[in-house]
């Protein structure tokens, strides 16, 4: 196991390496910089001084020269500076990358805590009230559009009903560190996660539905069954297991969709995570910013699947033997 | 959706209804709110920032680029000279100053009491220190603009070649002399007299620390100081800041204990204004049906130091000379064409219908924010399609081959390229509305490309002076200067028409000179140019836009009256 994780790293280094050099370019056949963003609608700036600006920050060398140059700095952990922001970019990422955390975690917890229930429910009484009901929970979400739920979930349970704050990510007089800056944060990330996870559920639900109606069948359960196995054990030991597999498989991709995916999210309850840095980096062409971003999504999917390969390997014998 | 309704509705319609129909009032709002009571003297005022992005933090003068940031900034932070309703300076503020007799010196004098947030006094040598920073050659912000160019002694400076601004001096602490290479009345909209607090941030000119450490620093973005009302207490990064009264203000105590800014989505303006969530926001231009209905708001509305406008591309920028070259060969050379195209425009049923009348046909390019220099008896082009008519057969353009639209002169078809952005909902229908006015008088007018272009593509195409582009339509900001030559000189990268004219240059520098600093001659100097621009058209200035804010009644004390005592940050309180 540790063999197979240390090669998966080093196979990461290569990966890396190319979307790098891919979102590098792609990035620069954009039409604009980062210095007609700033400057525009600025008259009073010279065309000689904005020159000189985009001379100062190399913005008129080659792609090539400019990637060089980055990679360079990159390999000694300097993603340089935001032109938008004024800032390292990894001073910038370091101040929304938690938000974009917590988010990320509470959706993804809450998502599995709601769906992997509703989806056992639903495979194992089938055609029951319960299991239509579910289904079309799954139906109805999956067509909801997330800024359209955000609003509403925003609008009756932060201004109609008042249980929770409107936006944020915390009540600035919250005393950093105590007991009531920890609940205060929990509490603003309740309708933001409520908001995400309600609508991500249907995949797994479905998932999970589809797999336990396959697996109920199957000559193992039955086994099971004849061998007189009470039936909450057959649907909690033995098919439940079966039936996690390919949920697992999409845990990776799960994690990776959290990372930039929330940007609805965090727009409409203001807070501020790397979503909407990620468009707004795109919108100014603040190319270090939207470079290191890609990287670290791109790490985000190769760590998330290597996570759901090593899940896969624990639950699944058949695996761990191939 | 219901903006494409409305807009089919419109076009459906037709234009009769909009030639028959009277202009009507423009829409009008109060600049005061209406609470009298005193404010209580322990109030707190949450502000909204509205947008959905996070703020950006970069809470000093020479660096920041956000206008939250720059909102943020005026609760803890301001310039040492007051402004007055035309944004020339005063001695109302933190500081006097004095112009010589040349018009080429000025002399700050900083008043008694001044004093930054952690007690030191407000220095001359900090102002000094922003002009260090701003012309530093490692500056790399938007704002070493003319007024700092003009200096004695910057360019050399900024080159690197020497250490020190020879055009300023510092004879003692409240004292600051600053020499102009040209005296020109921009330096009394324009001059820079925001201090830096040189002993707070660091000093780059000492090599404490470098620019991009300075940038980047945490005394700037967590624990920036200033000299105004209120001091930054907290900062949650991008998202809400806390300040508390600066017993110590040198204007005297801050009607509030303490103020709160964060950042609200647009989508939640109204409900947050209704529960009292927030106490002032601004009202973006789709909700402000909404807010009016609301009963514990006042709604106060301002004109907006911005227009819209339609250019036509009439030559190129000559990258050698670094000036604009008109080709007399260009599509539109014809102003009798131009001219028409402006009759066309039917920009009253865009403002009423897609902007709910907070905006408004305009008229010249020079906005009414400047009282003294927007030119009210000049009407511009107001929509009249049969003028238009009229004129494009004047110029020879005829429908020969009847197929409803004009060929040119030589009986050639004459289609036309119109860039324009994209970027909210009402974007599409406003080009499609102007394509179908031009349409009504026999011009055939397509998108570039077919489609609207993003920001940036739509920069590149009508900055290189793509040919693809024969007409682009965009919006300005105007800055505190009614000086136009940043966007219409002859040797302006923003002008994007590429227009130039003898006496369009001699016009734009009569209205910077020295004699300038005399209004009347100033005033009679820019209405010519006014003229001028509706004579030659060389863009049409298509709307004009109110800004409005969404204020809680119990808010007291709060103007947006540039002429009102309580347009001042510290008046502002809230009463129970």
């Amino acid at each position: 196991m540790i063999a197979f994780i240390i090669k998966r790293t080093f196979l990461m280094i290569p990966q890396l390496l190319l979307l790098s050099v891919l979102i590098f370019f792609l990035a620069k056949q954009m039409p604009g910089d980062a210095v007609t963003g700033a400057f525009m609608g600025k008259p009073n700036v010279s065309a000689e001084q904005m020159e000189k600006i985009r001379q100062q920050h190399g913005l008129n060398d080659p792609w090539i020269v400019q990637y060089g140059r980055w990679i360079g700095d990159a390999i000694r952990g300097d993603f340089g500076q935001s032109f938008v922001h004024k800032q390292p970019v990894t001073q910038l990422l370091a101040g929304r990358i938690e938000n974009t955390i917590w988010l990320s975690l509470a959706t993804l917890i809450v998502t599995y805590l709601l769906a992997i229930p509703l989806g056992l429910i639903a495979g194992r009484w089938t055609g029951g009230f319960a299991d239509q009901l579910i289904v079309t929970y799954n139906y109805v979400s999956f067509a909801t559009p997330v800024f359209v739920f955000a609003l509403l979930m925003l609008y009756v349970f932060g201004f109609v009903l008042d249980w929770f704050p409107s936006g944020g990510s915390v009540d600035i007089r919250m005393e950093e560190g105590s007991m009531e800056y920890m609940g205060d944060k929990l509490k603003h990330l309740v309708l933001p996660v409520l908001s995400g996870s309600l609508l991500l559920t249907y995949s797994t639900v479905q998932y999970l539905r589809n797999e336990i109606i396959e697996t109920k069948v199957k000559d193992f359960v039955k086994t099971a069954r004849a061998k007189g196995v009470p039936e909450n054990v057959v649907y909690n030991r033995h098919i439940l297991r079966h039936s996690m597999l390919p949920i697992a498989a999409f845990l990776g991709y799960e994690i990776t969709g959290l990372i930039a995916g929330s940007v609805f999210i965090e727009t409409i309850f203001s807070y501020p995570g790397l979503g909407r840095l990620f468009i707004d980096s795109i919108m100014a062409r603040d190319f270090t910013v939207v470079t290191a971003l890609v990287l670290i999504s791109g790490a985000a999917v190769i760590v998330g699947t290597m996570l759901s390969d090593i899940i896969l390997r624990i639950v699944d014998p058949r695996i761990r033997l191939g | 959706m219901q903006w494409i309704i409305l807009v089919i509705g419109i076009l459906l319609a037709g234009c009769s209804d909009a030639q028959s129909r009277v202009v009507k009032d423009l829409p009008s709002f109060p600049l005061d709110v209406s609470n009298q009571n005193p404010p209580l003297d322990n109030g707190e005022m949450t502000v909204a920032l509205v947008s959905s992005d996070p703020f950006e933090g970069t809470l000093s003068r020479p660096f920041y680029s956000g206008s939250f940031d720059a909102e943020i900034m005026t609760w803890f932070d301001e310039s040492l000279l007051s402004i007055n309703s035309d944004f020339e300076i005063t001695n109302e503020g933190a500081a006097t100053y004095e112009l010589s007799e040349d018009k080429r010196t000025i002399t700050l004098r900083i008043k008694e009491g001044v004093y930054w947030h952690d007690g030191e006094p407000v220095k001359a040598s900090d102002l000094l220190y922003a002009y260090e920073l701003l012309g530093h050659p490692e500056y790399a912000g938007e704002r070493y603009t003319f007024t700092i160019e003009n200096v004695v002694g910057m360019d050399a400076y900024h080159a690197g070649r020497t250490n020190t601004i020879a055009g300023i001096r510092v004879p003692d602490e409240r004292t600051i002399h600053v020499t102009f290479k040209e005296a020109t009345p921009s330096i009394l909209t324009g001059f820079w007299s925001v201090p830096v607090p040189r002993h707070h941030v660091g000093d780059v000119t000492a090599g404490e620390l470098t620019m991009r450490e300075l940038e980047a620093s945490d005394k700037i973005r967590v624990t920036p100081i200033g000299f105004g009302p209120y001091i930054i207490v907290k900062i949650v990064p991008g998202e809400s800041i806390l300040l508390e009264r600066n017993e110590n203000y040198w204007r005297g105590r801050p009607q509030l204990q303490s103020v709160v800014l964060k950042t609200v989505n647009e989508a939640v303006v109204v409900e947050s204004l209704k529960k009292g969530d927030v106490d002032i926001a601004r009202v973006p231009v789709d909700q402000y049906e909404a807010v009016k209905k609301l009963g514990n708001i006042d709604l106060l509305g301002d004109l907006d130091m911005a227009y819209s406008y339609i250019g036509f591309k009439l030559g190129i920028w000559d990258e050698k000379k670094k000036e604009n070259r008109m080709n007399p060969d260009a599509k539109l050379a014809n102003k009798l064409v131009r001219q028409a195209m402006w009759y066309a425009l039917d920009n009253e049923s865009v403002g009423m219908y897609l902007y709910h009348g907070l905006r408004f046909p305009a008229t010249t390019l020079i906005v009414p924010v400047f009282d003294s220099y927007h030119d009210v008896e000049n009407l511009g082009r107001p929509y009249d399609p049969i003028k238009a008519k009229a004129l494009l057969d004047e110029a020879g353009y005829i429908d020969v081959t009847g197929d409803g639209y004009r060929e040119d002169p030589n009986g050639k078809p004459f289609i036309l390229h119109f860039a324009s952005m994209a970027g909210g909902d009402v974007a599409e229908p406003i080009a499609k509305y102007y394509i179908q006015n031009w349409a009504d008088i026999g011009l055939q007018v397509e998108l570039t490309d077919g489609r609207l272009h993003d920001f940036h593509s739509f920069y590149e195409l009508v900055k290189s002076d793509d040919p693809k582009v024969d007409i682009f339509q965009g919006a300005w900001g105007t800055g505190s200067d009614p000086d136009p030559s940043g966007l219409y000189g002859r040797q302006a990268l923003f002008n994007y028409s590429r227009y130039t004219s003898d006496l369009n240059d001699q016009l734009l520098k009569a209205g910077t000179s020295e004699k300038a600093f005399d209004t009347e001659y100033r005033q009679a100097i820019y209405k010519d140019w006014q003229a001028l621009m509706v004579e030659d058209v060389p863009l049409v200035p298509t709307l004009y836009r109110y800004e409005l804010l969404g204020v809680n009644k119990r808010v007291v004390n709060y103007s947006i009256d540039s002429r009102s005592e309580n347009r001042h940050v510290w008046k502002w309180g809230v009463s129970e």
